[in-house]
């Protein structure tokens, strides 16, 4: 379990992290959003040891990040945004001295380094010096640190970017891997999809504060009345919109040409009651379609930032 | 952690440095071209320019030549840091599994230690030159080398901490370099040098290096204070760039 209280880290006067506090479950992956500068990085190498924060305090399988360092940095592993390792080496080189400084056995270090260049299928381009290699495969050698590593505490920040979609499928399934294995994931992501589909909960920032904290599910949940049911029926809709405005739940019905748009709060659940009572008064439905708030619709909400 | 497993995690950050310099062989081969063509180019001719009783320059700017290459070669991993930190190199160097401590002493031993491996060749070779031949008398040389880059190393360290800005730092250092080699008996005997400079030439810690090597080498005669005075420069330098690269590391980088 990965605890953070009240962790404040400043950098002369910017608040880069403000007054954060969340726990991170074990063999949970959360996922981290926020907008560029949000704090997500700082946060994740505070955590890593990397910066010392002014305020607060993080604990990492219940060692202290202050007073317990080492014993912090033994159970974490990071694939950095951009890839940081020295680009005159091999991905071979890279991976068996990273394999190597985080303690995994020559011979099991072997293994997974075949295993892991196998996987992204980087027979060749494993011995090239890495600063001739693609954007993607770059990327990919970043990722493949950690899954040499296999730590307990796994952060992955934009993993997928700069992948085709099939590498990308290739990295989820992995990170799902390495979490089955026993692994804590923190993903700190600009992908909605990604994180919707990866995290177990998700975790926004925004201007150094952690400003929401949930499922995706929960989340979206929370934007109440901001589902739209647009209902297309037969002959004038306007007979059906003043009993439908009637339902609590209802938050504002719109007429259209031919349809209703109905804003509501659980559109999901009130769908079927909705269509009854169109039905009821002999209304033919032609089509019905229900737009629910999404992870992204939820970002915007808190940040008021759109992700680039 | 145990102090055998300290030592392991030491021993890999210091072949980090090597693995990195052997994957630079172009630099090997620059520097190699450059040291010939002082020694048989630059040495040979102005030797016989020289004709001074009890002097053969050849052979004393053979040792110089060594010395100031080594001098050079350690001065880089203040650079090093700083491209280090520029590419985000430092973020994931510190979030690696061994104290901050190791990695400051893991990095001055392995700026030291890659300085050794370019010249040890050299060395051999301006043995060879000489006429020397004794395994232990060139393993001592190799020390003292080893010792002189561990100092410079540390200088660099410090250096690179003091200054925040690459171009300044690239500025001072050529500086630091150019004093300390020539401000020195590195590559022309003490007793004429201007008289002003002499006595901040004789405690230079390149001075003291160069006796040394000369004294194992070449024979030469020895005032003894040397390895004192390479030895308080080591002290000095070392703990200063040690003390500021973990203050540095352990503010936070950017504060």
């Amino acid at each position: 379990m990965i605890e953070f209280s009240h962790v404040t880290k400043r950098f002369k006067n910017l608040d880069a992290v403000r007054d954060v506090t969340f726990t991170i479950k074990d063999r949970e992956i959360f996922g981290l959003l926020g907008p560029n500068g949000a704090g997500k990085t700082t946060l994740i190498l505070t955590m890593a040891t990397v910066f010392r924060a002014q305020e607060g305090e993080i604990t990492v399988n219940g060692s202290s990040v202050s007073s317990e360092a080492e014993k912090v940095k033994e159970q974490i592993g990071i694939s950095f945004q951009d890839p940081k390792y020295d680009r005159i080496l091999t991905a071979r080189e890279i991976l068996d001295w990273h394999g190597k400084v985080t303690g995994v056995e020559k011979r099991e270090r072997a293994r997974r380094i075949e295993w892991v260049l196998a996987k992204f299928g980087l027979g060749d381009e494993s011995r090239k010096r890495t600063w001739m290699l693609s954007g993607g495969t770059k990327k990919k050698i970043e990722n493949a640190k950690v899954f040499v590593q296999r730590p307990a505490v796994a952060v992955f920040d934009e993993p997928t970017a700069y992948l085709d979609v099939p590498s990308r499928l290739m990295v989820w399934e992995m990170i799902e891997e390495l979490r089955q294995e026993g692994s804590t994931i923190m993903l700190a992501t600009n992908m909605m999809d990604e994180a919707e589909r990866m995290s177990d909960r998700v975790g926004i920032m925004n201007r150094g504060q952690m400003v929401s904290v949930g499922t995706p599910l929960e989340l979206k949940s929370s934007l109440r009345g901001q589902d739209i049911i647009e209902v297309r029926v037969t002959g004038q809709p306007e007979r059906y919109a003043e009993e439908i405005g009637q339902i609590e739940e209802v938050r504002k019905v719109e007429r259209e040409e031919g349809a209703l748009r109905i804003y509501l709060s659980d559109g999901r659940t009130l769908l079927p009651h909705i269509i009854n009572k169109i039905s009821a008064k002999g209304g033919t439905i032609e089509s019905v379609n229900l737009k629910e708030p999404t992870l992204e619709d939820v970002f915007l909400h808190y940040t008021g930032a759109k992700l680039g | 952690m145990t102090l055998k497993s300290q030592l392991s995690l030491l021993q890999v950050i210091v072949e980090r440095d090597l693995r990195v310099l052997i994957k630079s062989p172009w630099i090997v081969v620059h520097r190699t071209i450059f040291f010939l063509i002082q020694l048989f180019v630059f040495a040979t001719l102005v030797s016989q320019l020289i004709k001074v009783p009890g002097l053969d320059y050849f052979r004393f700017f053979s040792i110089g030549a060594v010395i100031s290459t080594i001098t050079s070669i350690a001065f880089i991993i203040g650079s090093d840091l700083f491209e280090e930190e520029e590419l985000g190199l430092l973020d994931y160097l510190l979030s690696l599994p061994f104290g901050h401590s190791l990695f400051v002493l893991g990095r001055a031993l392995g700026g030291a230690l890659r300085g050794l491996v370019y010249v040890s060749p050299m060395l051999l070779l301006v043995a060879l030159l000489n006429g020397y031949f004794s395994v232990s008398g060139i393993l001592g040389a190799l020390l003292v080398l080893f010792v002189l880059a561990t100092g410079v190393s540390g200088l660099s360290i410090t250096l690179a901490m003091l200054i925040r800005n690459e171009n300044r730092f690239d500025i001072v250092i050529a500086l630091a370099e150019l004093g300390m080699v020539r401000v020195s008996a590195t590559i022309y005997p003490l007793q004429f040098m201007p008289l002003a400079v002499q006595p901040i030439a004789t405690y230079s810690p390149a001075t003291s290096a160069s006796d040394l090597v000369r004294t194992i080498i070449l024979g030469s005669a020895s005032s003894g204070l040397e390895p004192v005075t390479l030895l308080l420069f080591v002290a000095v330098f070392f703990g200063l760039g040690s003390a500021f690269l973990f203050k540095k590391i352990e503010g936070g980088r950017f504060e």
